[in-house]
């Protein structure tokens, strides 16, 4: 297959491959700093680059309101956003998600207000974390191309059955420009295919009713529904990654373990920062240190039974979050791997970071200080901390 | 007609939950009432007003001498909005008539019961639960 090496940022990268999706229909509201996606993409329906129905509407909550009613009538259906505005759209996240539409989101994580603050960090995404959403996080704009061709597939998988978002870091990756591969247009209508709408409510010959009022009778046995698709979306996110290596030669798991084999230290983050953190692997290890990397790609549905395997080994572990929970507890990356590692029956020492809140940087050197604290606490010389803040000004 | 749905488990219903048009038929919103509304026939005009502005569809109509006539409520569904009281032209004729007489009076076609004049020329009562019981045999 003949790619296209590009530089791209981003924005542009899922844009890119929203274009070759081709849509039926878009809905959007613009908002800093997912804007350049939709406005990227106006331009390609301007164009008649695309047939998509782009609908501008006059908030997110709408956006995502006519995202269900297009899904919901048989239309391969995508929007974009990031922060007050995915936050707009969180009661019609859920709604989406119960009922069952295959809708696409391309989600740009920035911090919520307050304080008011533009940049990257992941407590947008997070506190969607119970609305059903499939959620995907990408280290960089390839993975970001990538996810989104993945996406429809995952969705629409009649296993599954459940809105997806994919997010990048606002900024970092959504305006970082760096090398991407590109696929032929062609390739990429190929492997998405035909849209599978779940039902029709159009279908004039078999009138059904979406979204009825079931009190006491059904919403147990709904959400119980629910629990199995996003359980399915485990193994298809698996199965759409591997036919995704066979046609695009890049296979994408629910983690991507990174020098863990014969590591001692682990760390595990997501997004942008799981990039520098390969850096700083890299660099202890020329040092002697066994560090490793556990990447999380997709933090709904919970990889928790490959993470805990992964870190059986591991002598002690740090779990970074770039958004608070406010739990007194750690954040909800560690939060969740934690869960997982008391399933596993496991008591592996693990100390929980806060890091990167509203675009605060953090560089090569924190993170090889986090490994290094977790030497000395498998040492036995200190204890793991929860919640430490990395990088405040003290 | 459909036929009312048995339960089913999580593992048959269909995704989404989405069901077959109609079933509306089987949720009785009766039970909802707190207020009653009762047809006086010999007081109808026959202007179908009420049937074109029930939101429960609750207005009986049936086919008569000179077409389509108003009958009876279905109180299966009649949740007692008061509407169909509100916008009947004999309730609001009435109204307006016991008003030019008595500028001070508070009534509404919808509150007119109980109101001196009023219940003997409308063609819609709309009346609380126990005396639609006790007066005129509606549950
Ligand atoms: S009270 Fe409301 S629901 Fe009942 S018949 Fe009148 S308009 Fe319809
Ligand atoms: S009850 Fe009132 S609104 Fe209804 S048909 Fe009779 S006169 Fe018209």
């Amino acid at each position: 297959m003949e790619k296209t090496i590009a530089a791209r940022t981003g924005n542009e990268a899922m844009a890119e491959a929203m274009r070759q999706i081709n849509p039926d229909v878009c809905a959007a509201y613009p908002i800093t700093p997912a804007t350049e996606i939709m406005q990227i993409f106006a331009g390609f329906v301007n164009d008649g680059k695309v047939k998509t129905n782009l609908i501008t509407v006059e908030s997110e909550h709408s956006a995502m309101s006519a995202c269900v009613g297009s899904a919901a009538s048989g239309a391969r259906t995508m929007t974009a956003t990031s922060s007050q505005g995915l936050a707009y759209m969180h009661e019609i996240l859920f709604i989406a998600a119960g009922i069952r539409l295959p809708i696409v989101l391309a989600e740009v994580n920035r911090n919520i207000s307050a304080p008011i603050n533009i940049h990257c960090d992941h407590s947008d995404t997070m506190a969607e974390r119970d609305s059903g959403w499939i959620q995907l996080f990408s280290e960089n704009p390839q993975e970001a191309y990538d996810a989104m061709i993945m996406a429809p597939r995952i969705a629409e998988h009649k296993d599954v059955s459940l809105p997806i978002m994919v997010t990048t870091d606002g900024f970092i990756i959504s305006h970082g420009m760096e090398r991407i591969e590109l696929y032929p247009d062609a390739e990429v209508q190929k492997f998405v295919g035909e849209y599978k709408a779940p039902y029709n409510v159009l279908d004039v010959d078999h009138p059904i009713t979406v979204g009825s009022i079931v009190l006491q009778d059904y919403t147990f046995e709904f959400k119980k529904a629910q629990h199995e698709a996003m359980k399915n979306a485990k193994r298809v996110i698996l199965e759409v990654g591997r036919e995704f290596a066979k046609t695009f030669g890049k296979e994408y798991g629910l983690i991507e373990a990174y020098k863990c084999d014969d590591a001692d230290y682990i760390t595990i983050s997501l997004g942008s920062t799981a990039g520098t953190t390969k850096t700083a692997v890299e660099e202890l290890r020329a040092e002697g240190i066994k560090a490793g990397l556990i990447k999380i790609r997709s933090f709904r549905p919970f990889p928790a039974e490959e993470i805990a395997a992964i870190l059986s080994k591991a002598k002690a572990v740090a779990v970074l979050d770039r958004s608070e929970s406010m739990s007194n507890q750690a954040g909800p990356v560690a939060t969740e791997v934690k869960n997982g590692l008391y399933d596993a029956g496991m008591k592996v020492p693990l100390a929980s970071y806060i890091y990167g809140l509203g675009g605060r940087e953090i560089f090569i050197e924190d993170i090889k200080d986090v490994y290094k604290e977790l030497k000395n606490i498998a040492d036995g010389k200190s204890k793991p901390e929860q919640a430490k803040y990395i990088g405040l000004k003290v | 007609m459909v036929k009312k749905p048995e339960l089913k488990t999580w593992k048959d219903i269909a995704v989404g939950g989405f069901v077959e048009s109609g079933t509306a038929e089987y949720f009785h919103t009766g039970g909802w009432r707190s207020k009653v509304p009762v047809w006086q026939k010999q007081n109808c005009i026959q202007c179908l007003t009420c049937w074109a502005f029930c939101p429960d569809n609750s207005i009986k109509v049936v086919d008569g001498a000179k077409g389509k006539e108003r009958a009876g409520f279905d109180y299966d569904f009649c949740k007692g909005c008061g509407i169909c009281a509100e916008e009947c032209p004999q309730n609001n004729k009435i109204t307006k008539e016991l008003k030019t007489k008595d500028a001070s009076l508070k009534i509404t076609p919808s509150t007119g019961s109980g109101k001196p004049g009023f219940d003997e020329k409308a063609a819609i009562l709309f009346v609380g639960l126990k005396e639609a019981k006790d007066k005129y045999n509606i549950k």
